[in-house]
């Protein structure tokens, strides 16, 4: 969404957002879910921040999930935005996921700026070369929130250079769909998404991509428990960026990033993620970083139904 | 804004509980189809081998991926939860390495069992070395 010049806060600065609330609110989550005496689980993850996989949260868990990113704006003030997300696996071919967004900007302030709904539905039975997965998505949030989750259209970093006192009067009331393809060959992880997102007001489809590539650095695993067996680490990289809209698709103007990604997943079913990404043209942040920690809890309809028995 | 995503939020909270409890629902009924759905499995999948056949440490890792990933449901036994499928049933046990291999790739989604096609060819194996080593 375009903004006019003189809206945007100049000269970098580095003093701390005024509140960082998610952090506590994610801490919490985590304590409250080791509270709860889950076994420990590892999902079939994809290190992935930004493109998706065909492979769907397991049946009843319910994963925890908090995340953030590190934005580097030129002509702007570098900015935190975290979320969190709740995974749920609805069906075997149905996960669902809800996710809170915040945002802090350095010299600015911290906002929360809204909420997103996700589904993702799995349409075919079998496994095949590659498996389709789609995706619909609500988003009820203002044109402050920064978590980045995805590119589309004209993203650019300019849009993040507008002081949150402005940014967080337009609200966006969006839909996005994807189609994830994705494809396991010998250990590795390949998967596209194609992104079209409409903003329910009056805005024309925006369009992105995301591709990734992971494999975990050993595949067998060994028989001892361990913490830092290759087994544990994913490695991967993803490219992402923005495709215009459907009044103007061109890869002119839009903004493009490529993210190396790493995971690390613990045996007690925790597991942390890492990705600094670069921007690939004048229109992309220069660096950003995001980093994650997300905790599974197995079987976590059966003991929300066994506290009400 | 904030009141409306609260109650947003609370809505979404009792919809993820009532998906929830449908899903255990549908859980529990569903050991039959994962039994049927073994047979599924192409006839090719018959003479695939196991590389890791008669290799103890197979059988450990297979036990440790098994405590990771499918205890949650069939139990740290593997005799099943609830009427999650009990893995010793004779229906399991003479299904061939390729079968297991194959049903535990693709699952049966429609039934409530997750694809693992996620974990690695070589992890699968060992987790079907680790489901035959039952009939000992």
């Amino acid at each position: 969404m375009p903004f006019p010049e003189s809206l945007r806060s100049l000269g970098p600065s580095r003093s701390r957002p005024n509140r960082l609330p998610l952090t506590y609110i994610g801490l919490l989550c985590l304590l409250c879910a080791s509270l709860a005496g889950p076994r420990a689980v590892a999902a079939q993850e994809t290190p992935y921040f930004v493109a998706y996989s065909h492979h769907l949260e397991e049946p009843g868990n319910l994963e925890i999930e908090l995340n953030s990113i590190y934005g580097v704006q030129h002509a702007g003030n570098d900015f935190i935005a975290p979320w969190v997300e709740f995974e749920y696996g609805a069906k075997a071919w149905w996960t669902t996921e809800f996710y809170l967004d915040w945002q802090g900007t350095f010299n600015d302030s911290a906002r929360f700026t809204g909420f997103r709904w996700e589904n993702r539905f799995r349409p075919l039975r079998h496994e095949h070369w590659i498996n389709p997965v789609l995706y619909v998505e609500y988003e009820n949030t203002t044109a402050a929130d920064k978590t980045m989750i995805e590119v589309v259209g004209f993203d650019s970093q300019a849009d993040h250079a507008v002081p949150n006192s402005i940014a967080q009067m337009e609200h966006l009331h969006e839909l996005e769909t994807k189609l994830i393809l994705s494809s396991d060959y010998q250990g590795w992880n390949i998967s596209e998404n194609f992104i079209a997102e409409k903003n329910l007001g009056h805005d024309p489809w925006e369009f992105g991509y995301a591709v990734g590539a992971s494999r975990p650095l050993r595949l067998a695993v060994t028989p001892e428990s361990c913490n830092f067996c290759r087994e544990n680490f994913l490695l991967g990289a993803e490219v992402y960026g923005g495709l215009g809209t459907s009044w103007n698709f061109t890869q002119i103007g839009t903004s493009h990033y490529a993210a190396p990604v790493v995971a690390w997943q613990l045996p007690s079913g925790v597991t942390f993620r890492a990705s600094p990404g670069f921007g690939l043209n004048s229109n992309s942040h220069p660096f950003i970083l995001r980093w994650s920690v997300s905790y599974e809890i197995d079987r976590f309809a059966h003991r929300v139904r066994s506290l009400f028995r | 804004m904030i009141r409306r995503s609260l109650c947003g939020l609370l809505l979404l909270a009792l919809t993820f509980v009532a998906i929830g409890s449908a899903s255990e629902r549908e859980r529990e009924t569903d050991d039959r189809g994962v039994l049927l759905a073994i047979a599924q499995a192409p006839l090719k999948t018959r003479s695939w081998h196991n590389p890791y056949q008669g290799q103890p440490d197979a059988v450990l890792a297979g036990k440790k991926l098994f405590l990771q990933h499918c205890a949650e449901c069939h139990g740290p036994q593997a005799r099943g939860i609830g009427r999650a499928v009990n893995l010793h049933l004779s229906a399991v046990q003479n299904a061939t390495p390729g079968e297991l291999a194959w049903f535990l790739r693709n699952g049966n989604l429609w039934r409530g069992m997750p694809a693992w096609s996620g974990l690695p060819e070589q992890r699968r194996w060992q987790l079907v070395a680790y489901l035959k080593s039952f009939r000992r």
